[in-house]
């Protein structure tokens, strides 16, 4: 190498340095010590490179520390961050607390004066995740409002009234925003409720709004007549933020009534779609709807996936039909579509090229229809985590079916424990017809589908899992049960248990060299009231609300 | 009009607004309020929960039951063992919460 050669190398290789520091001062990137934003990347892989933790002695993982999370109602939901050493969590009631990340000491903690009305709505008070960059941490709220706390102390920094909480059947937030540059956005809850759900852009450093956008399109051919008014939809998980482009996307929720088409006969936008929003503007770059006209609550509000796949930029999506679709991230041209599970029955197919529905099932009024998979989905909402080094992606298959008989509803947006859903319930749920386990955790090529191992458990696991850079794949289950999978074979490698089933979004961080395991255990949200008639052992399941921390013994 | 007659038909008007107040128990076996009880059970989506027969995974079949306590917990609410249920008062009436309170009683194992 010559001198010049040397020089130009070293100096490239300082810019680099230089350039990977200044970008890992940031939420967001690819600090692998940190966890700093809900699905960890703006890929959201949910991937942790860091690899202390790896197969040969992940039996060694034992409790570094536990902490209490707060309020135990509905569980513990979130998946909480690490930044810098510290642990940043929020639990039912909207509290938020700072912790000690090798302690579990707290730090500080926060919790709003929450509107009364909070305790009539269907959506509450559970929260999934705190964002945190521009030294705040912001929540949005279950009466509808966006706050950001000092990052250093949790005093609150400033608030701002997004939704019209009281009017909107109560729509609110369940998850954090997305930090998309200076700007937030904050979807709200609105699909099950008598409202229109909308997509809110604000100013992260002020609280003001800048914009909001509506998931139900202003267009007669989608939404005939009046229907449009109380169609649903809404943003109910985060999106992602992709700063080569400078667009957020998010998966939108399913239309309304959720079991009644017959006055909505039209696609229905945007429901069940995948938006790409400018994040300054709101406005709308493309969508691509994965289920029109849903009938069967199908909502896609799930994690839009980032990847660089033989020189395209591609997004992998899934909704809760189970089909996974996989777009074009410039313009959502479809690729591929493929099925998550052979437990569906709501169509013949899909068209894999124009995503258009084959043989749709529809649902007679006043009559039970069997419907696979359930209005749980073929997965839940909890994420799966995608590992570069196994090229496999992890992800919690529900296989139980549900029976779902529509009923004449009236539009009343004040009838606030009431789902706008056209029905008397969610479904009778019932075990798939050709009697096989109910749940497994599934390791797929993301782009085709292909299968190459799983794991079946007699109750399905409704937790977002993680992988590592030790060749890991940690999952939850709702018995309490966590266990550690080789990530290539999916043998068994280790397990725990947390005393209360799992509902939320377990993550990996470093502090002083030590890598942890933090899992967050606590067993609550709508799945357990009303799983326990498909599944009796979740009647004894213990509610709790509680951080647990693992490291390498020494 | 004389004033004793405007006294009488406020207080008539009164009675007739409270007469199954919080405190005031109706007869909770009445056939026709367990029947609009059970009506307010579905149409309120107390299935989703509890099961269109009150055998779901909050089963109710199971459990003995008092009056005030079914009202109490219809009319604000209930949090327990980590499970919510959201609060009904102002939304339904108290004569509905009783209705409801009346078909929750004929399931339960107190009416057995």
């Amino acid at each position: 190498m010559g001198k010049m050669t040397l020089v130009a190398t070293v100096s490239l290789a300082c810019l680099l340095c230089t350039a990977t520091i200044a970008l890992a001062a940031d939420p967001g990137t690819e600090d692998p010590n940190n966890w700093p934003q809900y699905n960890r990347t703006t890929n959201a892989w949910r991937y942790s490179p860091l690899d202390q933790v790896n197969k040969e002695n992940v039996s060694k993982l034992s409790v570094a520390w536990i902490a209490h999370g707060g309020d135990i109602t509905m569980g513990i939901q979130e998946t909480p961050l690490a930044i810098d050493g510290v642990i940043y969590s929020i639990t039912s009631g909207d509290r938020v607390a700072a912790l000690d990340g090798k302690t579990g000491r707290e730090l500080w903690s926060y919790e709003p004066k929450l509107d009364p009305l909070v305790k009539k709505v269907l959506f509450a008070p559970y929260s999934r995740g705190v964002a945190v960059g521009h030294g705040m941490v912001f929540i949005g709220t279950v009466d509808g409002r966006g706050i950001a706390l000092d990052q250093k102390t949790g005093k609150q920094m400033w608030e701002t009234h997004l939704t019209d909480f009281a009017n909107c059947h109560g729509c609110n937030f369940t998850s954090p925003p997305v930090i998309a540059g200076d700007v937030l956005t904050f979807g709200s809850t609105a699909g099950e409720l008598a409202t229109q759900g909308k997509i809110f852009g604000v100013d992260a450093k002020t609280g003001k709004k800048l914009w909001e956008f509506n998931t139900i399109k202003d267009d007669p051919h989608s939404w005939p007549g009046e229907s449009g008014k109380y169609g649903g939809g809404g943003a109910w998980m985060p999106g992602t933020y992709d700063a080569d482009t400078d667009t957020v996307f998010y998966g939108t929720g399913n239309p309304g009534k959720d079991f009644i088409n017959s006055e909505r006969a039209g696609d229905n936008l945007y429901t069940d779609s995948i938006v790409a929003l400018d994040p300054k503007t709101g406005q709308l770059k493309w969508y691509r709807q994965e289920i029109k006209q849903d009938v069967w609550d199908y909502d896609s509000p799930y994690e839009v996936m980032l990847f660089k796949k033989d020189d395209k930029n591609l997004i992998v999506h899934m909704n809760k039909s189970g089909y996974v679709f996989v777009l074009d991230k410039n313009d959502g041209k479809i690729e591929n579509i493929w099925p998550i599970s052979d437990v569906k029955n709501f169509v013949k197919d899909i068209d894999k090229r124009t995503g258009e529905l084959i043989g749709r099932v529809e649902l007679p009024m006043n009559q039970e229809t069997l419907i696979c998979p359930s209005t749980f989905g073929g997965r839940s909402w909890n994420s799966g985590a995608y590992n570069p080094k196994s090229g496999l992606w992890y992800n919690n298959v529900l296989d139980f079916c549900g029976y779902l008989k529509p009923v004449a509803q009236k539009d009343d947006p004040k009838d606030y424990g009431t789902g706008h859903t056209g029905s008397n319930d969610f479904g009778r749920l019932v075990l798939a017809p050709d009697g096989r386990k109910p749940g497994r955790l599934d390791a797929r090529d993301p782009f085709t589908g292909e299968r190459k191992w799983t794991y079946e458990m007699d109750v399905p696991g409704f937790a977002s899992a993680l992988t590592t850079g030790g060749g890991l794949v940690f999952n939850g289950d709702p018995l309490g049960m966590l266990r550690a999978f080789d990530a290539d074979t999916g043998k068994v490698l280790w397990s725990f248990n947390t005393g209360s089933g799992m509902r939320s979004g377990i993550i990996s961080y470093a502090v002083d060299g030590e890598q942890y395991i933090l899992v967050p255990s606590g067993w609550g949200s709508y799945a357990a009231l009303l799983l326990p008639p498909l599944f009796p052992q979740l009647e004894k399941v213990p509610a709790a609300s509680t951080l647990i921390a693992f490291k390498l013994a020494k | 009009m004389t004033r004793g007659f405007v006294m009488v038909a406020v207080v008539v008007i009164l009675i007739g607004d409270v007469a199954f107040s919080e405190e005031n128990i109706p007869n909770l076996k009445d056939p026709t309020m367990i029947a609009a009880g059970h009506d307010l059970f579905l149409g309120k989506q107390c299935a989703h929960c509890h099961g269109a027969d009150g055998r779901g995974g909050i089963n109710l079949t199971r459990r003995v039951l008092d009056p005030k306590g079914v009202f109490q917990s219809i009319a604000d609410g209930r949090e327990k063992s980590g499970l919510r249920m959201p609060a009904w008062r102002g939304v339904l009436s108290d004569d509905e919460i009783w209705q409801a309170t009346a078909y929750v009683l004929s399931i339960s194992q107190q009416s057995k």
